[in-house]
């Protein structure tokens, strides 16, 4: 067993209105959720009622690559450094979970990214489920934001419909997520009323494979989601170019990346990316692969297939 | 304070919660857990707690020593036989060594002998380690010597009790030069205030090197010793770090699968007033040549040093090679005074990271207004066992890593 004692960060995003900060109060209110801190990114109408609450200012800049990505050293690495260090130092209690509530309107890709990206934060911190909150009744408004809409489900290990009670038929708004994100749990809600424990099981290293990696390719508009299989485990450092060179070509594309995959050695290693930026390869155990499950835009299957196939068959020569 | 442990429990042991390092498990014949608790001084010797289930502790038996100028302080289970360490307070007091008890009935346990190691030069036994039910490792005295310094009175002893009325001393161990009639010289000791001793403290022996010792020996460093002949243990190497630090070593951990050895010190002053008292990790790959390459990383000193009491190193869960005991060659578990119980990674030996730890409140009634967590005994369901050595009790933990 390779213990990791890192807090688990927990995004939860979703579109304006949809119902974010109703979870948030029903989740650090249950018990197995006592022991979080809550960051948010604005105090805002609803008041998030809970002991250990953090206010930062999302600064996100656009990269001449087109990446929207978070300050270096921006306000969220401030409040977690800050608070990591001030929980070592014995001056707040503690906590075993974080909580990033993102304003409605932000991509959550850049603090996933800050996550990745930091290697001071990476020491005490890691990327927990990124939980999407969607209004089942109202696809108006999103439709008014689209593309940031798009982002937020596209990035989700899990998608919350909230307000349930308002409507009898949620197929459309369904039929909406599949098509973006057919690899997140979704998990219907009133008045936030989710189960902790379905939330905590949904990172990559808890997750099963049942659901979260159904091997189903879809393309919506420009969103294009499919699973790159490996016919035989890749060598390490392999898949590392491949990654790479796919990063250095459309970064910018790649909404979200994530897998476990067996490598030729036997080992199994944790993939996680968001647009240009991807958590180093990380040993995970006792766990079975998946392949690399793939959300981008305007980037087609059959190009990243093309581009691992025309790797795997030059690598002698590297 | 907290991370990645959870409180299940908290026991203030009848209010005779002032705890020593003696933590040991016995898996009782009608299948309870017993934990067996010494006292870190009078009027209590030890304490047995029903832990099987760890969220509602309950005490079976509690008992007081003979008088108020000894205590037990450590202990240990093999099977149904139980060690008890008895230390005196003034050199000559009696009793002193250890008794040995039948524990099969844990409500009742029943003096079967008691190995005597008291005389004027002797303040008896402060630690002992029994893990096989034939074997007593122990730092104490031996009345046939006399030390040239009374701090060094506690030697490195091997006694017999395979049959257990009868233990026998088998053999012993001492630092060349702290004895009347050695041929060494003295050693050089350490400066006035923190001049606590050459004698030997925990003294580990395990099933994958039954011809070793690994034995911390206070100021005078941590010595593997040869004991392939017990009536003759000979040294095979010793790592010091004092000077330049302020000596107190305590435990030696080896960790056999990956040629790691872990020394913890003690701190015996408050207010850190002998800091660093740290965690070192050695490289025992070649046990000739023992290489530090690191040490745990602590808190800061300066957020932790004026909470109340002491603050720094002391004991580590052991891996001991019994029933029942959990056992990690990546994970160590170590106890820091008002720092609490803390377990660290060491899946890098180079860059251990700390993954876990729990800090009590300061206990009910606590004179230095903080907590002085002092020993760690983690059990094979993962749960965390943990005493304070003022009066704060038991605690059990459920470690989420």
């Amino acid at each position: 067993m390779i213990p990791d004692g890192r807090t688990p960060v927990f995004v939860v995003t979703g579109f304006l209105g949809s119902g974010k900060t109703t979870l948030l109060n029903r989740l650090v209110a249950s018990p197995g959720f006592a022991d979080s801190m809550v960051v948010v990114n604005e105090f805002g109408e609803v008041p998030v009622d809970h002991h250990l609450l953090e206010a930062s200012e999302e600064k996100t800049v656009a990269l001449p690559n087109g990446c929207l990505c978070c300050h270096l050293r921006g306000d969220l690495e401030e409040t977690l450094i800050g608070a990591a260090m001030r929980r070592r130092r014995g001056e707040i209690a503690g906590f075993d979970r974080v909580i990033v509530e993102t304003s409605g309107l932000a991509d959550p890709g850049p603090v996933a990214q800050t996550l990745y990206a930091d290697r001071a934060l990476e020491r005490d911190f890691k990327l927990g489920p990124i939980v999407t909150v969607v209004d089942a009744a109202d696809t108006g408004k999103r439709n008014l934001g689209m593309e940031i809409a798009k982002s937020q489900i596209a990035a989700a290990d899990v998608i919350v419909l909230s307000k349930t009670d308002r409507s009898q038929d949620f197929s459309e708004v369904e039929n909406e997520i599949r098509a973006l994100n057919p690899h997140a749990r979704c998990i219907p809600a009133r008045f936030g009323d989710v189960d902790p424990g379905l939330l905590e099981k949904s990172g990559i290293e808890k997750s099963g494979t049942d659901h979260v990696f159904s091997a189903v390719a879809h393309h919506d508009g420009g969103i294009h989601t499919f699973v790159l299989q490996f016919e035989d485990p890749p060598r390490k450092n392999l898949l590392e170019r491949f990654l790479a060179l796919l990063v250095e070509l459309r970064g910018a594309d790649l909404l979200r990346v994530k897998g476990i995959v067996a490598l030729d050695g036997g080992e199994h290693v944790a993939v996680q990316g968001v647009r240009h930026v991807f958590d180093r390869l990380r040993p995970i155990a006792n766990r079975p692969s998946t392949g690399l499950v793939f959300i981008t835009q305007n980037m087609a299957e059959r190009d990243v297939q093309a581009l691992w196939r025309a790797m795997s068959v030059l690598k002698g020569a590297s | 304070m907290f991370l990645n442990m959870k409180l299940l429990s908290h026991h203030g042991l009848n209010g005779f919660g002032g705890m020593g390092e003696g933590m040991s498990m016995q898996l009782a014949r009608d299948g309870r857990r017993i934990l067996w608790l010494a006292h870190e001084s009078a009027p209590k010797n030890f304490t047995a707690v029903d832990v099987s289930d760890p969220r509602a502790p309950k005490v079976v038996v509690q008992t007081d020593l003979p008088h108020a100028q000894m205590r037990s302080n450590s202990l240990e289970v093999a099977g149904d036989l139980m060690a008890v360490a008895y230390q005196v307070t003034k050199f000559g007091l009696k009793p002193a060594g250890f008794e040995l008890f039948d524990v099969s009935v844990p409500e009742a346990p029943r003096s079967i002998s008691f190995f005597d190691a008291s005389g004027p030069h002797s303040r008896g036994c402060h630690q002992l380690w029994f893990v096989d039910g034939k074997t007593v490792h122990m730092a104490c005295a031996d009345p046939e010597q006399k030390p040239r310094n009374p701090k060094d009175d506690q030697v490195y002893r091997v006694v017999d009790v395979s049959t257990p009325a009868k233990p026998r001393a088998v053999g012993r161990w001492h630092l060349p030069g702290t004895m009347e009639g050695d041929d060494a010289p003295p050693p050089e000791r350490l400066p006035g205030k923190f001049d606590a001793g050459f004698r030997a403290h925990n003294t580990n022996v395990y099933p994958q090197r039954p011809d070793r010792c690994y034995l911390g020996y206070i100021d005078g460093g941590i010595m593997v010793l040869d004991i392939s002949d017990q009536s003759r243990p000979k040294l095979v190497s010793r790592w010091t770090n004092s000077p330049p630090y302020n000596g107190f070593n305590h435990t030696v951990l080896p960790l056999f699968e990956r040629g790691l050895i872990v020394v913890s010190d003690e701190s015996v002053k408050d207010n850190a007033g002998d800091w660093p008292k740290l965690v070192w990790i050695l490289d025992g790959r070649d046990e000739r040549h023992l290489v530090s390459i690191g040490t745990l990383p602590m808190p800061p000193v300066d957020a932790f040093k004026s909470r109340g009491g002491r603050y720094g190193a002391h004991n580590l869960h052991e891996n001991p090679p019994v029933p029942g005991a959990w056992k990690s060659e990546n994970i160590v578990l170590g106890t820091f005074f008002n720092g609490g119980v803390r377990a660290y990674d060491l899946s890098d030996p180079y860059s251990p990271r700390e993954i876990a730890y729990f800090v009590p409140q300061a206990p009910e009634g606590s004179k230095i207004g903080a907590v002085q967590i002092n020993d760690v005994f983690v059990d094979d369901r993962g749960i965390v066992f943990t005493v304070d050595r003022h009066n704060g009790g038991l605690y059990a933990l459920e470690m989420k890593v």
